[in-house]
């Protein structure tokens, strides 16, 4: 089984750098070592099929926002052809440059749906989720059920489209969605409390032991004030006084962390898998790290090292630094230990290997 | 083990308790069969044992339970998931996570319980119910019969003295129905572990019970061994008719018992004519060549071929995954043949629309819930009249043929299972259809509402309309049906005579027919005097 931490530390390192990095050169870099990850594990899990359709849909998103941006955004020089001033919106110059910009933002947007695929199919959402502090396991629950839910509920959906489908329903306007809306609501509520009452029978209610209820009250509240300074100090630091917004920022990040970290401690939790560490691990965090800091840092230093912005005034075509190119091609790490690496099986020494050890949430 | 004293039990709202001063008591390692028509509560009271009533569905509750010392409705449900193990009906969704070792740690892991008891317990729990094989597999790759032992296998993981079974099988076909009955049985005997289930197919269980629990519909509950309440009460599986009407004592509850009581060979058939019960078919109906069509790759129907006629009632069987609900799909047009042809009345379904075909061919699913909607019964097939763009005025004597005139003003999702069934039956129905595709129609009905609907097919079988079911349900084949066809791996395995067919083949013959062996008797109708 391999480690969610070790490749959760390459996909947020990936992600920061496509973020940072709108310079189509470098995304590209990152996207062809995650097109090595999602090669290495595209032979073991069934699941490749339905994120290829997602890629799939997301290629199409992008190919029509680049028109969007050029008809939005008339920033530029090399003017292509020009619409009437005063049509509202889109009136005026359509340049290269919108059109540059416009493509390479939608590149840095699907290399991110890229690398949340290759990272969902390396390490699967459930196992992620066992992985969860033990804080966030009453989350990590919930957005379990929504995983395998979802899917359940598109079966149900095509089931009743058929089933009306042969009573002779037509689509004909928005009147027609309540044979259909109807059932699927319905079936969704009923399947929702059968799984409900299912888990109350097994205990999964995800109680928390030996905390009072005077104190839980506490803590939620507590929760609560945190959630509302942050964002309130969000909202003053962008709009008003930047200093106190900052303080308020801290202050509520402190109270969440203690809130969290003493619910945490009062769920009675254990664990059946245990993620065991190994060398290739940390060869992909520290190469994943590597390329990060060398990104973050040249983004400090020298903003248009990174950035590409033709409609603002940048160059046409990408810069290339062979440095932070080098620094980015770390990211290829992972797929270069996924290719090396023998299929992924369910293995049962991960779970024997290190027996007895029992390993509580708290 | 389970105690309950003057136990009353009502619902949010309701008029009337469900359970009125129950009394009831279940020893140690019993196994325990609750019998009742539809909404006599027996779910409710399988629920009360382990707390999800009165914790889950509020209402008010009076008296006195304990289940293994514990007091149901002070703990809840998770208070008493170490003492009481629950599996429910629909294999679907009792899931929270994605693969078959995950959910058994899953439990245990929100129970506290140390990684090397967890480990025991799995690799001792996959054993005792032989499913080591599945360990890896994803749930949703699962079969019905499968999936409800990986919810077994989840309860038992927390090691409860009691397990509480809410119609475990009636979702499964005939060999995964018998295979979970018979781990429960090992469990009750060897592992000394109380099982309390209720189930509408009394014929199945009533060998392994020895206790039979028996909930009126008044709210009373009655208890006993089986063979004295079965004397009693109203229920009872075919055997246990014919035995009451021919007055065997003691009554036999299997078809072993019941050996001694029948004559070498059967009866002789020579006094009545019982012959094949077959009406001569009228013009060719439905006709199927060489049909081939897989999903995704996987196969599943491998060159079938067959002919209906007019008039014929057919009911076709198999095990979950044979192909059933597909060739089904494939008469009324929703899928199309990737080899081979399906015509019906002589258009081929590929070149006929499936506006045309759905005014030939009704087709009603095995879930009634995808097809209801509407706020009445009445609007409900009023919906299909009019897309069908017919009047408005209901073919006459429908309502009364499907027993649901009384229910016309009422919503339908607030109906009983076999009363949606009938409901969703006649939402085909209202579009007149000559050819009628069911699917499942009995599942999750109880006795009379299976009476009620054998009474309905019965009468289609005088206006020759074409009745094509497939269906788990072999005393309903038994019973009602002229020809039948079994599936297997997509393949259609035989094709005959009812009687033909179920005699060549054990696994889906009638009790009657497994007691008899002679090629003639199925039913209690077919034996002298046994008939009503």
């Amino acid at each position: 089984m391999r480690n969610s931490y070790s490749w959760l530390i390459w996909a947020l390192s990936a992600s920061v750098l496509t973020l940072i990095a709108r310079n189509p050169l470098y995304v590209t870099l990152i996207v062809l070592a995650t097109w090595l990850v999602y090669l290495g594990v595209s032979r073991e899990t069934p699941m490749v099929g339905s994120w290829r359709g997602l890629l799939r849909l997301g290629l199409v998103i992008w190919l029509v926002t680049i028109p969007f941006n050029a008809l939005m955004n008339h920033q530029g020089e090399i003017v292509l052809f020009s619409f009437p001033e005063k049509w509202p919106l889109v009136g005026g110059p359509i340049t290269l440059e919108s059109v540059l910009a416009g493509a390479a933002s939608g590149y840095a947007l699907w290399a991110l749906l890229f690398i949340f695929a290759a990272f969902n199919l390396v390490v699967d959402a459930a196992q992620l989720m066992r992985a969860a502090p033990a804080f966030l396991t009453q989350a990590g629950v919930v957005t379990t059920i929504a995983l395998t839910f979802v899917p359940q509920m598109l079966a149900s959906a095509r089931e009743i489209r058929e089933a009306q489908r042969i009573r002779g329903h037509r689509f004909r306007g928005w009147r027609d969605t309540l044979p259909l809306a109807m059932p699927l609501l319905t079936t969704a509520f009923e399947h929702a409390v059968q799984l409900s009452e299912s888990m109350e029978s097994r205990g999964l209610s995800g109680e928390l032991t030996g905390l009072s209820s005077r104190r839980l009250r506490g803590l939620r509240a507590a929760i609560a004030a945190g959630l509302l300074l942050l964002l309130f100090g969000l909202l003053l630091r962008l709009a008003w006084v930047p200093l106190v917004g900052d303080l308020m920022l801290i202050l509520a990040t402190g109270i969440l962390v203690y809130a969290f970290w003493d619910m945490g401690r009062h769920v009675r939790r254990t664990r059946y898998w245990r993620q065991r560490w190994r060398a290739t691990d940390t060869a992909i965090a520290l190469a994943s790290l590597a390329a990060l800091a060398a990104g973050l840092v040249a983004a400090r230093w020298d903003r248009t090292l990174l950035a590409y912005a033709p409609a603002a005034g940048g160059p046409l075509l990408p810069a290339f630094n062979t440095w932070l190119g080098l620094a980015f091609v770390l990211l290829a790490t992972p797929g270069l230990v996924l290719q090396a690496a023998e299929p992924a099986e369910p293995d049962t020494r991960d779970r024997l290997a290190d027996l007895p050890g029992p390993e509580t949430g708290r | 083990m389970i105690t309950l004293r003057g136990l009353t039990y009502a619902y949010p709202g309701a008029a009337r308790p469900v359970l009125r001063d129950v009394d009831l008591d279940i020893p140690a390692g019993a196994f325990a069969l609750v019998v009742g028509a539809s909404g006599s509560g027996k779910s409710t009271l399988l629920r009360a044992i382990n707390g999800l009533v009165p914790h889950f569905s509020g209402g008010t509750i009076s008296g006195d339970i304990r289940v293994a010392g514990r007091n149901p409705v002070q703990r809840g449900p998770r208070g008493m998931s170490a003492s009481v193990g629950f599996v429910f009906q629909d294999p679907e969704s009792q899931f929270v996570v994605d693969t078959v070792e995950a959910e058994l740690a899953f439990a245990m892991e929100n129970h506290g319980i140390s990684r090397a008891t967890m480990a025991e317990r799995i690799e001792a729990v996959l054993h005792r119910l032989e499913m080591s094989h599945l360990r890896h597999r994803r749930i949703s790759t699962l079969s019905g019969g499968e999936k409800q032992r990986v919810a077994l296998a989840s309860t038992l993981t927390l090691e409860p003295q009691v397990l509480v079974l809410d119609e475990p099988t009636s979702q499964l076909d005939p060999e995964g129905a018998e295979q979970m009955l018979a781990l429960l049985r090992r469990l009750n005997r060897e592992q000394g572990l109380t099982v309390v289930l209720s189930e509408h197919r009394l014929e199945r269980i009533l060998p392994y019970a020895d206790q039979l629990i028996f909930l009126a519909g008044d709210g009373s509950v009655r208890s006993g061994a089986p063979r004295e309440m079965l004397e009693a009460i109203d229920q009872a599986p075919p055997l246990v008719s014919l035995a009451r009407r021919l007055g065997w004592h003691p009554l036999p509850l299997s078809v072993e018992e019941a050996r001694s009581w029948v004559p070498p060979g059967g009866y002789v058939p020579d006094t009545r004519d019982l012959g094949q019960r077959v009406v001569a078919p009228g013009p060719v109906q439905v006709a199927v060549v060489n049909l081939g069509y897989a999903y995704g790759g996987r196969a599943a129907l491998q060159g079938v071929t067959l002919e209906i006629g007019r008039g014929e009632m057919v009911a076709i069987m198999g095990r979950n995954g044979s192909g059933k609900t597909t060739l089904l799909k494939q008469m009324v047009g929703l899928l199309q043949p990737a080899a081979g042809t399906v015509r019906v009345r002589g258009q081929d379904t590929r070149s006929v629309p499936l506006e045309e075909l759905i005014r030939i061919v009704g087709y009603v699913p095995q879930n009634p819930n995808a097809l209801l909607f509407a706020d009445s019964v009445r609007e409900e097939l009023a919906f299909t009249r009019r897309n069908h763009n017919l009047p408005a005025t209901l073919p006459a004597g429908l309502l009364d043929a499907l027993g649901v005139a009384p229910l016309v003003e009422q919503y339908p999702r607030d109906l009983s299972v076999g009363e949606r069934q009938r409901v969703a039956l006649g939402a085909i129905l209202a579009a007149e259809p000559e050819i009628v595709l069911l699917d499942e129609p009995t599942r999750g009905v109880d006795r009379e509402q299976k009476e009620a609907f054998m009474r309905y097919l019965a009468a289609e079988r005088a206006t020759g309309r074409t009745v094509i079911m497939a269906t788990h349900d072999v005393e309903l084949v038994a019973q009602c049906v002229d020809r039948l066809i079994l599936m297997e791996d997509g393949r259609c395995i035989a094709d005959g005579p009812v009687r033909e067919v179920m005699f060549a083949h054990p696994a889906y013959c009638s009790q009657i027919g497994l007691l008899y062996q002679d090629g003639h008797t199925l039913t209690p109708d077919d034996v002298p005097g046994g008939a009503r």
